[in-house]
């Protein structure tokens, strides 16, 4: 029997927390083993999830300011552009920003290893090559990165040709007529409005009686209000009965109110479950979670002390942001390494057409926590770089506390929402008062002046 | 093969044939067979979002051969039907409209495109071939969470080349009475038959990825593709998945997983012997399409 390669780290997994975790471990001087099961590192990040969305999404969005700009200069579009020429581009996204993955691993010294790991025993991982061979390799500290993939629901017959999951929807070949989409998440609303966009007609159903209902509601009425400008509607308080293929040209989604919708295709975006099936946990004494998750304390560490799990596979929020954070940090404290101020504020992120992103507080949090909260508010339609840019929609919603003296959250909807909201993120780490969004001068014309003209909605409300 | 027992062609014959192949394919207007219309517009039917099943019905029911053959595939045990499919709406119903719209454009074109008098035991299996590489691309996109749509055609259509090969030799101007040597011919496919396909493709005009696919379904050559479908890397798989099963590879089941193209689409040794118990329902489709 061959004695395993020994590793000062191994990391499993080379999605964003893994990647950052083997680079924070190579940074510190160590011998890091990086297994990742595919052949590219990146992990569904990359090819699945992130990446491909948010650049289809930025395709849908040129394409619909060409089309705009038609009438402006006079030019016409081919009336058959397809989808596999936005699917092109993103491809070659893709690869570029994988190749960029794989040279900075090259570059700090991480041995990769192509292969599905498996734990031989807490401090022993067995890798299985794809050609059926396997070697052993060791460590002292272990970081379990696995990520997710999307769930299939039981009653779901997902076949990846009219019912498609959130990978499969990536290689469609025709702009469907018509598409349901199931959840009212994050994956499920990004893939709605960006397929609306492109003039699918688009419907949504799911549980919960508005979309994305962890987020402040002003931003979700403005989202629906978008979303059904181009076509969509959101079906909310439903559930979902059984859906199935005619066999023919159609998707019959039966609720279990009765009624049945019918489309060309169904997007299934139920959630995400956990990557665990060949890690073989039980070796380690760790116990997945009864919603398949590897349970962790504060700083990612597992009831077994040296494993550490980060990113997907310990749950929300499930962040490629913040999931980078849990692996360098994860690593920082395993090697007893200061890892920094823990973030406190960490902004959320949506693509959806149009951009949501929230940092703080929302205003139902703080009147819980001050009992009360004063709120401004700003329209880009108000703002003269919103003019300028045709936004007609778009908010910027500021929290502060009851005497409208301290920021306390800021949530943005609208295009460039998840920039603009790092000012309002810096802001928050600061401890700034309102009245600096006031006394400062912002570019001009910029969105950034709604930090100033909600900062004065506020303002206002105080001299009442 | 028979036909290479009966007439053993000297090098030079061999050579003569190539050159006439190759001076056929570098000219600007090869003499390839037209697109027969019926399976010109199932194709034009089978890519158009806004088709419906009730068109291909029509369609197919203006081609009394075709609508027939196609009630005997969805009649057949391997697609297993509830109740006996009496009518074309009921056969697509039953099979797909995209899976009929395969299987439909292939039996147009096997039918009436290529002179292949001869070799019609040969060519045979060059459809039987070609038909199990679309059903394992079916199954190699479905596993890797990739859409399936065009896997089917891509698979069917990749070798399309070969006989065109054989309409070309055809009309070679000193053709003997008897055919060539299949040794010969197979030579000829190996050197011609993307070249072929891919002229024939242009021609007529089939869908970008299956294009794609044609021109680089092989194992050096599918790096080069581009289209997200993945439509050649699948095809390079399913070709050889195909050729195993129907016994004419050189590869036996194991070493299948020393291919490069099986690592590029990271399948490990369960997820080819997930494949590979498919055999034997790729085998009964193949048999109920081409008994």
């Amino acid at each position: 029997m061959t004695s395993p390669t020994p590793f000062d780290l191994i990391v499993i997994g080379s999605g964003p927390a893994g990647q950052k975790a083997a680079i924070q471990g190579a940074k510190a001087g160590k011998r890091v083993a990086l297994i990742e099961q595919t052949r590219e590192v990146g992990g569904a990040c990359v090819y699945q999830g992130t990446i491909p969305s948010k650049t289809l999404r930025e395709s849908a969005l040129q394409m619909v300011r060409f089309l705009q700009a038609t009438e402006v200069f006079e030019f016409r579009m081919r009336d058959d552009v397809k989808i596999t020429n936005l699917m092109t581009r993103l491809d070659r996204v893709v690869r570029a920003h994988g190749k960029f993955m794989k040279d900075q691993l090259t570059r700090n010294g991480i041995d990769c290893f192509h292969g599905r790991a498996g734990f031989v025993s807490d401090q022993e991982v067995r890798i299985q090559k794809i050609d059926g061979t396997s070697a052993l390799v060791t460590a002292p500290i272990i970081i379990v990165a696995t990520g997710s993939r999307p769930r299939v629901p039981d009653n779901i017959p997902i076949d990846h040709e009219h019912i498609l999951d959130s990978d499969s929807i990536l290689s469609l070949v025709y702009l469907p007529k018509s598409l349901t989409v199931l959840g009212g998440g994050v994956i499920a609303s990004e893939y709605a409005s960006i397929f609306a966009l492109l003039g699918v007609q688009v419907t949504m159903v799911d549980t919960a009686d508005r979309p994305l209902k962890f987020l402040d509601q002003e931003l979700t009425d403005e989202f629906c209000e978008a979303f059904e400008k181009t076509g969509g509607h959101y079906r909310g308080g439903q559930k979902i009965d059984t859906v199935q293929w005619d066999g023919c040209s159609k998707v019959t989604t039966v609720l279990e109110s009765g009624e049945t919708l019918e489309s060309e295709k169904v997007l299934v975006a139920l959630g995400r479950v956990s990557n665990l099936e060949h890690l073989n946990l039980k070796a380690t004494g760790i116990h997945p979670t009864t919603r398949g998750l590897i349970p962790v304390n504060n700083h990612c560490q597992t009831t077994v002390p040296h494993i550490y799990a980060v990113g997907d596979v310990i749950g929300p929020p499930s962040l490629a942001s913040c999931s980078m954070e849990q692996g360098r940090r994860a690593v920082c404290h395993a090697l007893g390494l200061n890892s920094g101020v823990a973030p406190e504020h960490i902004p959320m992120g949506i693509y959806t057409i149009p951009e949501m992103s929230s940092v703080g507080l929302s205003e139902q949090e703080a009147t819980a926590k001050y009992g009360g909260a004063t709120v401004g508010r700003a329209r880009f339609h108000e703002i003269a770089r919103g003019q300028i840019s045709g936004m007609t929609n778009g908010l910027l919603k500021m929290v502060a506390d009851p005497k409208g003296e301290q920021l306390l959250g800021i949530h943005i909807v609208g295009e460039g929402a998840t920039e603009l909201i790092h000012i309002g993120q810096m802001g928050l780490l600061h401890n700034m008062l309102i009245d600096r969004f006031i006394d400062n001068i912002f570019n001009f014309p910029t969105l950034a002046e709604a930090y100033r003209v909600a900062a004065l909605d506020i303002a206002k409300q105080r001299q009442h | 093969m028979a036909h290479s027992t009966i007439t053993p062609l000297a090098q030079e014959e061999r050579e003569t044939l190539r050159s006439f192949i190759a001076d056929q394919l570098g000219r600007g207007n090869l003499d390839l067979p037209l697109l027969p219309v019926v399976a010109n517009r199932v194709l034009l039917l089978s890519s158009d979002p806004d088709a419906d099943a009730s068109q291909l019905s029509s369609l197919i029911q203006q081609d009394q051969a075709l609508a027939g053959q196609i009630l005997r595939i969805a009649n057949s045990p391997a697609y297993a039907p509830r109740t006996p499919i009496v009518s074309l709406q009921q056969a697509i119903t039953w099979l797909g409209l995209t899976m009929l719209a395969g299987l439909a454009f292939s039996v147009s074109v096997q039918s009436g495109v290529f002179h292949t008098t001869g070799y019609e035991k040969e060519v045979r299996n060059l459809w039987r071939h070609a038909l199990a590489t679309g059903l394992f691309g079916k199954e190699i996109a479905r596993r890797i969470r990739h859409n399936v749509e065009n896997a089917f055609l891509c698979g069917l259509l990749h070798t399309i080349g070969k006989p065109a090969i054989l309409h070309l030799l055809s009309q070679t101007p000193d053709k003997s009475a008897e055919p060539f040597s299949w040794i010969t011919v197979e030579s000829l496919f190996e050197e011609f038959h993307v070249m072929a396909g891919s002229k024939l493709a242009a021609v007529w005009q089939l869908p970008d990825p299956v294009q794609e696919t044609i021109r680089y379904y092989q194992d050096d050559q599918y790096h080069q593709a581009i289209s997200p479908t993945k439509g050649a890397m699948i095809t390079c798989l399913a070709h050889h998945l195909a050729s195993v099963i129907l016994g004419d590879s050189t590869h036996d089941e194991n070493s299948l997983l020393t291919l490069p193209v099986v690592q590029d689409l990271n399948f490990y040794p369960e997820d080819m012997t997930a494949l590979l118990e498919l055999r034997e329902t790729v085998k009964a489709s193949v048999e109920c399409f081409l008994p």
